[in-house]
């Protein structure tokens, strides 16, 4: 196989290959966290593993963008999966606002937010 | 589970599935080269069928437009449940302490005040630009309305708490959320109304690349601007709230009062 077939092949595992690390190291830090905003965190990262995916699932090489006010109607990138994204995005946020008001009632309550030093994971 | 045990499962489970996962990821269509026919349906019918040009604007309020209905509702979901949770202790008190006994304040530069003042106007406004060319150009009410609400924000860094609280009322920031994601539902009814099938476009779709195209998108478009830069400026507000609560020893007796 010539070196630039090779390379072509390996461009395109890596969306693929980004995705899944996202997803990996997020679970990886929700498992080992000892903190809640940490873990909040680390929930971020495992949803734009998300994203990741989805758009790359949904671009084309040398396509336009799906807005044709400069140009006429074409061949476009996935306008479907731009959508999707886009709501994610802002859904995300009010839900890690949510869990992050959930933490701070924690808080207040037990005055720990490590989370190896409340039930169920105390032992 | 002690986290040593813990982190071995969760190895085990990843060599379990990097198999299958280098199996998919192998046999996945070439990168940039996928088979798009949804994309491409809305691509080639969009601007012919919806007279607007933004085609992720066409998937958010025509084509999948009872997806973003749900989506809209989980958005006020997350709010109220986060409005809740953090007023649920500190108590619904009409009266909001303008300054914590005991806490002092501290002077701002001036740097940032005129930064802020300058730039929280100036988002604001580029908010609402975003939010009302849905239909045209890059933009939406999703996007619209966080630029809005980060806008109010710099509000907050510009006056400090007090002023912000007196241009920040939580009962018209609550109605604007709420009345948004009404609105959105209300364009449904509508067409139901009509007696065409929930959220069918009724309204004249107007003439493409024109900032007023898209007919009922447009309403729904502002529907949800309302509701994200209310939901948003909400969850600013109740945040801040919180930093204004008395902790254990600032003072007791204002506490009783």
């Amino acid at each position: 196989m010539p070196v630039g077939q090779a390379l072509d092949h390996a461009t395109s595992l890596l969306p693929w290959c980004v995705s899944a690390w996202l997803l990996g190291v997020g679970l990886y830090a929700i498992l080992t966290s000892r903190h809640f905003v940490h873990l909040i965190g680390c929930l971020s990262v495992v949803q734009s593993s998300t994203y990741v995916l989805l758009l790359a699932a949904g671009y084309r090489k040398g396509a336009q963008a799906p807005i044709f006010y400069s140009h006429p109607p074409g061949i476009a990138v996935d306008p479907v999966l731009q959508a999707l994204v886009l709501t994610d995005v802002v859904i995300g946020a009010t839900v890690t606002a949510l869990l992050l008001a959930l933490v701070l009632q924690l808080h207040k309550r037990r005055g720990t937010l490590d989370p190896e030093r409340l039930r169920p994971m105390r032992r | 589970m002690s986290p040593r045990v813990r982190v071995l499962l969760f190895a085990l489970a990843v060599l379990c599935l990097a198999p299958a996962f280098a199996h998919v990821a192998l046999h996945l269509p070439r990168f940039g080269a996928h088979p798009l026919p949804y994309g491409d349906a809305i691509n080639a019918a969009g601007t012919r069928e919806r007279h607007v040009t933004n085609m992720v604007s066409a998937v958010n309020f025509d084509y999948r437009g009872f997806d973003t209905l749900g989506e809209e509702f989980m958005l006020l979901g997350a709010v109220t449940g986060t409005a809740t949770l953090l007023r649920g202790t500190r108590g619904e008190r009409k009266e909001v302490p303008q300054q914590v006994p005991g806490r002092p304040v501290r002077a701002r530069s001036d740097a940032v005040v005129l930064v802020a003042r300058l730039m929280g106007t100036t988002t604001v406004l580029f908010g609402v630009y975003v939010a009302l060319h849905a239909m045209t150009t890059p933009g939406g009410g999703f996007q619209g309305g966080v630029i809005v609400s980060s806008g109010l924000l710099l509000v907050f860094l510009a006056e400090g708490y007090r002023g912000w609280r007196r241009a920040m009322r939580s009962e018209i920031l609550d109605a604007c959320e709420g009345s948004g994601a009404t609105l959105y539902a209300l364009c449904g009814f509508a067409s139901m109304l009509a007696g065409l099938p929930f959220l069918q476009n009724i309204l004249p779709l107007g003439k493409v690349k024109d900032l007023f195209a898209g007919g009922l998108m447009l309403v729904e478009n502002a529907g949800v601007a309302f509701a994200v830069a209310g939901g948003f400026a909400v969850l600013f507000l109740e945040f801040l709230e919180e930093t204004r609560v008395e902790a254990d020893g600032d003072d007791e007796e204002e506490k009783e009062a």
